[in-house]
């Protein structure tokens, strides 16, 4: 399994070409509508003062998303942002501070990044949420942020996120736990799958 | 056998005259053929950069490099210097930094790249620039 990473740490990261140079920086995550996969970065110039670019990356061109680097093949891999963001579709996919609701109709929480997988699949695999008091239990005073699985089937619009019911029983605490119970989810839905 | 801080440094003299012409400053590899395919030298007095191509070298020893020619050739690519730069992955995972190079003194031919983490073979080299040396996934 590859290796997970938050939506919003991807930001300031190298655009680095497979021949070694680093042409941009990731400024935003674009995801498609249903917020199940990337399907662009929107850039920076690299340098502190360097303002946004006009150009984006589409995430056809992208070779691999790493920890450390969105590795290109080349520079020609950059297209005009609009052929990667059409506004309205960023719109729709945008989902940051959206409701996050199971599909029996609980409020679980709100939610702050997105978790997407490393690697060529650009799958978005669970969302970091701040949780309400029906999925964890204890103090009111801690706000509690935990991490929960995407289900296949899920629904989003600019305003609320709808999960499986099943999905809050993999709720995780931290990153490195939270690919456990990914796995595990997706093993019990395979396993229920007629 | 050699690594490129035991090359730097050394002596550069014409093969003819026996001039000293400098010392070896660096090399520049193509990463994709996997060659050190220039080698930069600097004059000692007037501390002047001379660019040489890796053809006008007629061999480099423990002690000495001996040229035929201090003519600059007429392409010089961009140079990017290897120790310290920092190596990623096609995947975009980090590898540390290239520590240092070792190299076939004879044929040019760019053996192993050291790095704190063991050496990377020379066949793992996708890549050169000023960012990172881009290396295949193992």
């Amino acid at each position: 399994m590859n290796e997970l990473l938050a939506a919003r740490s991807l930001t300031t990261l190298p655009v680095v070409t497979l021949g070694g140079d680093a042409v941009a920086q990731i400024k935003d995550t674009v995801f498609d509508a249903a917020a199940g996969r990337i399907t662009g970065f929107t850039l920076s110039g690299r340098g502190l003062l360097s303002g946004p670019l006009k150009q984006s990356l589409p995430w056809s061109a992208v070779h691999a998303l790493g920890p450390y680097a969105v590795m290109v093949r080349d520079a020609l891999a950059l297209e005009d942002t609009s052929a990667v963001v059409a506004r309205r579709e960023a719109q729709r996919g945008r989902v940051l501070h959206a409701k996050v609701l199971t599909d029996e109709g609980a409020e679980v929480g709100t939610v702050l990044d997105v978790i997407v997988e490393s690697g060529t699949s650009g799958r978005v695999v669970g969302f970091r949420i701040a949780a309400g008091k029906a999925l964890v239990q204890g103090s009111r005073r801690r706000r509690h942020r935990v991490y929960v699985p995407r289900g296949e089937t899920v629904a989003v619009s600019g305003r609320a996120l709808v999960i499986p019911a099943d999905a809050t029983r993999f709720v995780a605490d931290d990153l490195p736990a939270f690919v456990a119970r990914v796995g595990a989810f997706r093993a019990g839905r395979e396993g229920t799958a007629p | 056998m050699m690594l490129f801080s035991e090359a730097r440094g050394l002596p550069v003299l014409t093969l003819t005259e026996a001039e000293e012409v400098g010392a070896l400053k660096s090399l520049t590899v193509d990463a994709v053929s996997g060659v050190v395919t220039h080698v930069r030298v600097r004059g000692h007095h007037s501390r002047k950069e001379t660019v040489l191509a890796w053809g006008a070298l007629h061999a480099i020893g423990p002690d000495a490099v001996l040229v035929r020619t201090t003519a600059e050739p007429a392409e010089v690519p961009p140079h990017h210097e290897l120790p310290g730069l920092r190596i990623l992955t096609e995947t975009g995972e980090a590898l540390g930094t290239v520590q240092d190079v070792a190299f076939e003194p004879g044929t040019g031919r760019v053996e192993a790249v050291v790095t704190a983490h063991g050496d990377l073979p020379a066949d793992r080299l996708l890549g050169l620039g000023d960012y990172a040396l881009v290396v295949r996934a193992a």
